[in-house]
């Protein structure tokens, strides 16, 4: 089977609305994530013995648990309890979920290097808790985790992929589509890992100079 | 869950099957990842974008675009072969892992401190045998506990063969739900076996972490693997 360049124009609308869900969900997701990671991060600086195993818990479970398994988990389950959400929701919802977890790690671990002295100072300066958080500590978190951040939201971009496996049109999706109505595997998929691919190495070698600068 | 326990059997072949992809593509992921680690920081400029562009390349594309790839797309190219779904799933993966482990590996070996290398160059070792028998055995005790993150995440990352009908732990669940109807109890028996391989798995790394050669050498001379504050040494003084 030869390449057939008129097959790639056919169907690369196609993958284009695919490229664009790719997005959309990324987006979504990663929103998710980096402020439910911060929030996870502060609560469980902040909360109770029991609180932060509670936490704990649910990152333990969240990362010990493939999306995959997530994924049909939620699909499957919520309408049981009557609770008809769009695919798309819920992939957006459960990498966000996965990716919040592993947002919340290097949120803490930018939390531990921040010196002692700055809450003594906070507390001298007289600063109610709220105040500290919002102005001394978050700003300083999302510095030093930023491109461990960028690294989880390349990572995310890659992982909605597996989104197909519960029928969003994602860019693989729609490449399998277009495989399997004509035939020809050969075009869809290597056209979908082009896009990827293009997608991804700005930022991965933007990330790299990036890192090279601040870290 | 009793009906899904009844499929025990099943479930069964399926954990092993899990198994078995996640230990060969950890152990090709490890290997790829200590050949393309050292490439990536090569004298040569050619090697070294090489192993830069192999690995950013694999790494870009996601595992499942490259999966489908190897297993769909692959054998329509002249002279390729049409991989099993066992065999393309654990060469995919072991790329991946490897092409993530490599960044592991360059990093282990960047934090090996230059002196180390002047020496085993003014000792006359040559760039291999420096590598071979001085970096690594020190540069092991760094990269084996990213290394043991990087092998749970494969672990998960596994799940994904089941796309291209390798009948492993989701394959087999997918069969049982569609079989019984009890989604909750089969997602959630799945999710809980999932969860206990990557706890194996982090606890085997650890045991690996006990056995490598400078840590050993650290426990034989019963130093601490940080040194000693300078200051902390004189008021203390350093037990024999």
């Amino acid at each position: 089977m030869t390449w057939d360049w008129n097959f790639v124009f056919q169907i690369l609308p196609d993958l284009l609305v695919g490229v664009w869900y790719t997005i959309l969900i990324t987006i979504g997701s990663a929103a998710i994530a980096l402020i439910g990671g911060l929030l996870l991060a502060i609560f469980e600086n902040v909360s109770t013995r029991a609180g932060r195993l509670v936490v704990r818990f649910f990152l333990g479970l969240f990362k010990g648990v493939p999306i995959l398994v997530l994924l049909y988990f939620g699909y499957y389950l919520l309408p049981q309890f009557g609770l008809t959400l769009p695919a798309m929701a819920i992939g957006i919802a459960v990498l966000g979920l996965v990716y919040a977890a592993f947002c919340s790690e290097v949120y803490r671990g930018g939390l531990i290097t921040i010196p002692a002295g700055l809450r003594d100072a906070s507390v001298a300066l007289g600063l109610s808790p709220y105040v500290m958080w919002r102005r001394v500590y978050v700003p300083l978190m999302i510095q030093r985790a930023s491109p461990a951040l960028i690294n989880y939201v390349l990572t995310l971009f890659r992982q909605t992929s597996f989104l197909f496996a519960i029928g969003v049109p994602v860019l693989i999706g729609k490449a399998q589509v277009a495989g399997y109505q004509s035939f020809r595997y050969l075009e869809p998929f290597t056209v979908a890992g082009a896009l990827y691919l293009a997608l991804n190495i700005p930022f991965l070698f933007l990330l790299s100079r990036f890192k090279t600068k601040y870290a | 869950m009793k009906a899904v326990l009844e499929y025990w059997p099943a479930l069964y072949q399926g954990l092993l099957t899990t198994i078995w992809v996640a230990m060969c593509s950890i152990t090709g992921a490890a290997v790829g990842s200590l050949i393309l680690g050292p490439l990536r920081m090569s004298s040569s400029r050619g090697v070294r974008l090489f192993a830069l562009f192999i690995i950013e390349f694999i790494r870009g594309a996601s595992a499942l675009v490259a999966l489908f790839w190897v297993f769909y797309s692959l054998p329509s190219m002249p002279h390729m072969p049409r991989l099993s779904p066992m065999v393309a799933s654990i060469l995919v993966l072991s790329l991946i892992g490897a092409s993530y482990g490599a960044e592991i590996v360059r990093g282990g070996i960047l934090a090996i401190p230059r002196g180390q290398l002047d020496a085993s160059h003014a000792l006359g070792l040559g760039k291999f045998r420096t590598l071979t028998k001085v970096v690594l055995p020190q540069a092991l005790s760094q990269i084996v506990p990213s290394f043991a993150g990087l092998a749970a995440d494969m672990v998960k990352w596994t799940s994904i063969v089941s796309f291209v009908g390798v009948r492993d732990l989701v394959y087999v669940g997918d069969s049982i739900r569609t079989a019984t109807y009890e989604t909750v109890s089969v997602y959630v028996v799945l999710g809980a076996i999932y969860w206990a391989l990557c706890f194996i798995c982090e606890l085997i790394f650890q045991c690996v972490e006990h056995f490598l050669p400078l840590n050993k050498a650290l426990r034989v001379t019963k130093c601490r693997s940080q040194p000693v504050p300078r200051a902390q040494m004189q008021t203390e003084g350093v037990k024999p």
